[in-house]
């Protein structure tokens, strides 16, 4: 599934600089067009939904919503990525080792626990509005980053650590130097994971009163408006095709400079 | 007589105290739960939100007391983990878990006016927590013992056990009980379904997938196109997809009245088995594909040097050696359509999911708990009988 550290280091990919930009690009210039400009494809929305009185949503402009999306799951993956990573290296270190084996369970346990869920569950202890989806974002997209933080340090060879003991590193040295990038390629592929379904569970917060893309959808399929819909299908969906091939270039340059040294 | 045997051996020597930190300081946070955070709530009738009581009110203090002993217990023991103490743990997790519905009695007993019949009881956030950590406590335990799954599942089937005979013979009042109490055809049906959405997806996915990965095998240019679309298809969002698929289904529906006849409409069932199968593919097909691909070559060649046939090497020799990765696919995509199924619900599918957006939609947090703890129970035992199932499947392994 993941890429594992030891294929990354041994594999000398070709560096190609022109293409790697093109998608992100491509679903990012979609992404404003339908964020900006929803309006112009009335016509069109228009011929979907020929009966409506109104064909384009227009409780609260695309780009707060989308402004908000990112929001929201901006400050769950920051908060997710600083504990899962730093939680990945305290139970890999000596002291912390007794956790290990409880973490690393729990972290491909948690899995299993479907999103919406977790996201109900949250409801009842913190009430309704942006918090619970924040916090559903925040456990869900724990498990990923400590899983793959977990798997890219164990994978680090205890040859090239004992090296560079012997060659005098400390040890915060040498997590800092040697294991933690090393171990980058993998915890990239865990984060990249967990934004992606965090940018789809989002969408979940508007059955929960937080505003945000998902709103036109709830509020389409409630009303019976295909239109709306659409509209919050489709900027979803390039939100999640733009970050994810934002990823996959950052992923693809990270590489390549592994490869390179 | 060697070397080896001449020089100590370290394990047995204890450096000083090697208390287990893990259990300790799993006890610790239980303690700060039990006398920090509320343990039950009382609400005088369904849509009211529930005033929070603490340790004392809810138990009394013979109650608490015994609560606190409990709960110290574990993390006495664990300052000394032997294995004994490791049984003696496990035995105290299960009896403290088997306890829970009996102290919810109790502080009904105490708390609830019987004059009020719309009274209800509910479970605090001390609760929830004791139980989740209770529940770390298990697996810390299973890992430190070595036990197979088998033991922790009965004694937790015991658990439940004890919880369901509570529920149905002392604890009216509490809320969870009155929901289901309240609509306990609806709920059954509602698992029906969801059950079987769940298996309709799994096993269309199943076939379809088994399809396309030796499709894949065959002709290695479709395989980089197939991955490219389902990689493509798992990064839109479940909720965009369902809604997506209601325009083009309601237009097939209107348009092809014999499509209408077998019952493809824009909302229900065809939407959303259309979106489930179409989540569940990648995870099948890349776990298939990487299965009969990671069969080692030397043993297909020694089949082939007995004379196996081509279609017997597949049978016989490929597909049993496949067959664990195999199905860790399937639990993965299980799993996943559990959940997912929960969101279906929304575009008029049924399911316990339906139970948790009306209950958002009413403000009633019990019934959305009456929806959501079942999804997360079912998807905990899909995941652990696959996962066992699997384990003893693979070559080699448990017999």
């Amino acid at each position: 599934m993941e890429t594992r550290v030891s294929n990354s280091l041994s594999v000398a990919q070709p560096h190609k600089k022109a293409p790697q930009w093109l998608w992100p690009l491509l679903w990012g210039a979609l992404l404003m067009m339908s964020v900006f400009a929803m309006s112009a494809a009335e016509p069109l929305f228009r011929w979907i939904e020929p009966d409506a009185r109104q064909v384009i949503y227009d409780r609260a402009g695309f780009v707060t919503l989308l402004g908000r999306h990112l929001f929201v799951v901006g400050i769950a993956a920051v908060v997710t990525i600083i504990v899962g990573v730093a939680a990945g290296i305290a139970v890999t270190r000596r002291w912390g080792s007794d956790f290990l084996p409880l973490v690393a369970q729990l972290a491909s346990l948690g899995q299993t626990f479907p999103p919406v869920a977790v996201l109900a569950l949250a409801v009842p202890v913190l009430g309704f509005g942006t918090l619970p989806i924040i916090v559903a974002l925040m456990l869900y997209g724990l498990l990923p980053i400590v899983r793959n933080t977990l798997a890219g340090l164990q994978g680090v060879e205890s040859e090239i650590k004992t090296a560079a003991h012997a060659m005098g590193m400390k040890p915060t040295q040498i997590l800092c130097q040697v294991e933690l990038p090393l171990a980058a390629p993998v915890i990239l592929a865990g984060i990249r994971t967990s934004v992606t379904i965090n940018i789809a569970t989002a969408a979940l917060g508007a059955t929960v009163g937080a505003s945000n893309l998902g709103d036109p959808i709830i509020s389409g399929i409630v009303n019976g408006n295909m239109a709306y819909v659409v509209q919050g299908a489709l900027t979803i969906a390039l939100l999640a095709l733009t970050i994810d091939s934002l990823f996959e270039v950052l992923q693809r340059q990270l590489r390549a400079r592994i490869s390179d040294d | 007589m060697s070397l080896m045997d001449a020089l100590p051996t370290p394990r047995l020597r204890w450096e000083g105290w090697h208390p287990n930190v893990v259990l300790v300081s799993l006890s610790l946070i239980m303690l700060a739960a039990f006398w920090l955070l509320d343990v039950v709530s009382m609400a005088p009738n369904r849509i009211v939100l529930g005033t929070g009581h603490g340790a004392l009110e809810a138990f009394g203090w013979p109650g608490a007391l015994l609560a606190t002993l409990l709960l110290s217990f574990i993390g006495i023991l664990a300052c000394q983990p032997t294995h004994r103490h490791y049984r003696a743990l496990l035995a105290a997790v299960i009896v403290i878990m088997a306890l829970m519905p009996v102290g919810l009695m109790a502080s009904s007993y105490l708390l609830i006016d019987p004059e009020m019949p719309q009274a209800r009881l509910g479970m605090g956030a001390a609760y929830w927590v004791v139980l989740f950590v209770l529940l770390l406590c298990l697996v810390e335990l299973r890992l430190r013992l070595n036990l197979t799954r088998v033991w922790p599942t009965l004694l937790l089937c015991g658990v439940a056990l004890m919880w369901w005979l509570c529920a149905a013979f002392g604890l009216e009042t509490l809320a969870l009980v009155q929901e289901f109490k309240a609509r306990d055809q609806q709920f059954l049906s509602a698992v029906a379904q969801h059950i079987k959405l769940v298996s309709i997806a799994v096993s269309v996915s199943i076939v379809l997938g088994l399809a396309l990965a030796m499709l894949m095998r065959r002709y290695a240019r479709l395989q980089k196109g197939a991955f490219a679309v389902l990689n493509f298809l798992q990064t839109i969002p479940s909720l965009a997809l369902f809604g997506l698929l209601l325009a083009p289904l309601a237009w097939l529906a209107t348009n092809v009245p014999f499509l209408a006849q077998l019952g493809v409409s824009g909302i229900g069932t065809t939407p959303a088995l259309i979106a489930l199968i179409g989540y569940s593919l990648l995870p099948i097909v890349r776990n298939t594909y990487t299965a009969l691909e990671q069969v080692s070559p030397d043993t297909l060649e020694a089949a082939k040097g007995m004379g196996m046939r081509a279609g017997q090497r597949f049978w016989q020799v490929r597909l049993p050696l496949a067959l664990p990765v195999l199905l860790e696919g399937v639990r993965i995509t299980t799993v996943q359509a559990i959940g997912l199924t929960a969101v279906a619900a929304l575009i008029g599918a049924g399911g316990l999911g339906t139970f948790i957006f009306q209950g958002l939609g009413q403000a009633a947090m019990d019934m959305v708990l009456l929806g959501a703890l079942p999804i997360l129970m079912l998807a905990l035992v899909v995941d652990a009988g696959l996962g066992a199932l699997a384990e003893a499947l693979r070559p080699g392994g448990t017999r």
